[in-house]
């Protein structure tokens, strides 16, 4: 129990703490290119044309700017929420290697140890992708020219087979749900792609994501209902 | 000095490094926090040693991906950007549409048109204005969201967990679903690799394999991509 307290009394307190400080501290930051463009070389935005292209970059993505964070929330956790969205790149790179970490470390997602082992894992794949991109921009188009072709081409297709093996990775362990929102998945699939959610501003995609999360927590704790009462009998 | 000497230039490369260099920053910080609290909670180095091993394993695929988005994105608005939007709440899908939308609107098509002074600000503006609110919701929401769950679950890690896990299931339904429902080739990659690892999670459980287990995900990956990019 002594253990409990120390991730909820000092642990999490003190990484709300840090998240809060160095998001608004990655806010501050992202203006530096704008600001040296103005204040080294004179050169300002102009304010009709800037407000015409934020609001189209509104309109495209603004929905996501809260819908994501709410979306990732249950499977990235406090912690891994603030490293995910001041990095970036959230389901081609932290979620699956937060997933993996946890995996490998044999911890359960949403348990209090299988958040340590998520933020572990997410941290080295912020290291690791900023080493990459780092050593890319040093060597620039040449790198790319050293991969063979047939390996890029199989890199294409890294990602769904990455989302296929982890989908019956977690999958496996609740074999009705899984199937039933796989279903479900698809038919929102086929309901965006008819245009169903044409109405919603910018790219309707993030409906499918959206909507499977919650679905799938609200089947789960039905579920979870359902098996208290028989006990209870 | 031309748009790409300004787009190159010390000044922008400096401003961009000390962004990236927080989002180092804050990665550092919170795993020297968690692997002290995680020792604490009784979490063993041997399973830190394999949850470093297999995140670094699997951030190398993706990286590369990401890095031949930055390619294109470092020909329309140098280097320091692209590195810096690429380490810093970007997404390759995002950045590129967003420079395009701050270039349009003073009349300059990207990849299309040469690059004006003024173009490259614009797109550097709308890029930084279009992202933030990712960070500023995120940041802000994340403490908050805790609460909420909290609520939901009564405090019980047992309904904490199962929540998690829900939500994993369905993050994963709908990625899966999205490749899925192409019916091209990277449906057939995420079938084989669910297939595959259906096939090694089975083995390893009916043979009692323990050193496999760690491995599934990544052969059922590499198998996957290998033979999807041979047919």
């Amino acid at each position: 129990m002594e253990n409990k307290s120390y991730f909820e009394n000092e642990y999490m307190p003190k990484m709300h703490r840090i998240g809060k400080l160095i998001g608004f501290l990655g806010v501050v930051v992202s203006f530096l290119p704008p600001l040296v463009l103005a204040l080294v070389f004179g050169l300002y935005p102009k304010l009709s044309a800037l407000l015409t292209a934020f609001i189209s970059a509104l309109t495209a993505f603004g929905i996501l700017w809260i819908i994501e964070p709410i979306s990732y929330f249950s499977v990235l956790g406090p912690v891994g929420t603030y490293m995910a969205f001041l990095s970036g790149n959230i389901s081609n790179m932290r979620v699956p290697c937060a997933s993996m970490a946890q995996i490998a470390a044999g911890e359960e997602p949403g348990t209090e140890k299988g958040s340590i082992i998520a933020t572990i894992g997410m941290a080295v794949s912020v290291i690791i992708n900023i080493a990459v991109l780092t050593l890319g921009i040093f060597l620039g188009i040449s790198i790319l020219s050293m991969v063979p072709p047939k390996v890029k081409e199989s890199l294409i297709y890294l990602l769904p087979a990455l989302f296929g093996a982890l989908f019956v990775q977690f999958g496996i362990k609740s074999k009705s749900t899984t199937t039933l929102m796989l279903v479900f998945a698809l038919m929102m699939n086929v309901a965006v792609m008819s245009g169903l959610f044409a109405w919603l501003p910018g790219a309707s995609g993030f409906v499918v994501i959206l909507s499977c999360v919650f679905v799938s927590i609200g089947v789960t704790m039905r579920k979870l209902k359902a098996s208290e009462k028989k006990q209870e009998q | 000095m031309n748009t790409m000497e300004i787009a190159n230039s010390l000044p922008m490369w400096l401003a961009c490094a000390t962004a990236v260099g927080l989002v180092i920053v804050q990665a550092l910080i919170f795993a020297k926090h968690a692997y002290h609290a995680g020792l604490k909670m009784g979490i063993e180095r041997e399973q830190f040693k394999r949850a470093v091993k297999s995140a670094s394993i699997t951030s190398i695929g993706p990286s590369i991906v990401i890095l031949s988005g930055m390619l294109s994105l470092l020909i329309t608005v140098g280097g320091p950007m692209a590195w810096m939007r690429l380490s810093l709440i970007g997404s390759v899908m995002f950045e590129s549409v967003a420079a395009g939308f701050g270039t349009s609107s003073v009349g300059v098509h990207l990849g299309v048109d040469e690059l004006t002074p003024l173009a490259l600000t614009m797109a550097v503006w709308t890029m930084t204005t279009g992202s933030i609110g990712w960070v500023i919701f995120a940041t802000f929401a994340s403490s908050r969201m805790d609460k909420i769950q909290h609520k939901l679950s009564g405090g019980d890690p047992k309904k904490l967990a199962a929540i998690s896990g829900a939500a994993i299931v369905g993050a994963f339904s709908a990625l899966f679903s999205q490749h899925l429902i192409k019916l091209n080739k990277n449906a057939f990659a995420s079938v084989l690799g669910g297939v595959i690892m259906a096939i090694l999670l089975y083995a390893s459980e009916k043979f009692k394999l323990g050193r496999l287990k760690e491995w599934n995900v990544t052969i059922a990956i590499v198998l996957a991509m290998i033979v999807t990019a041979c047919i």
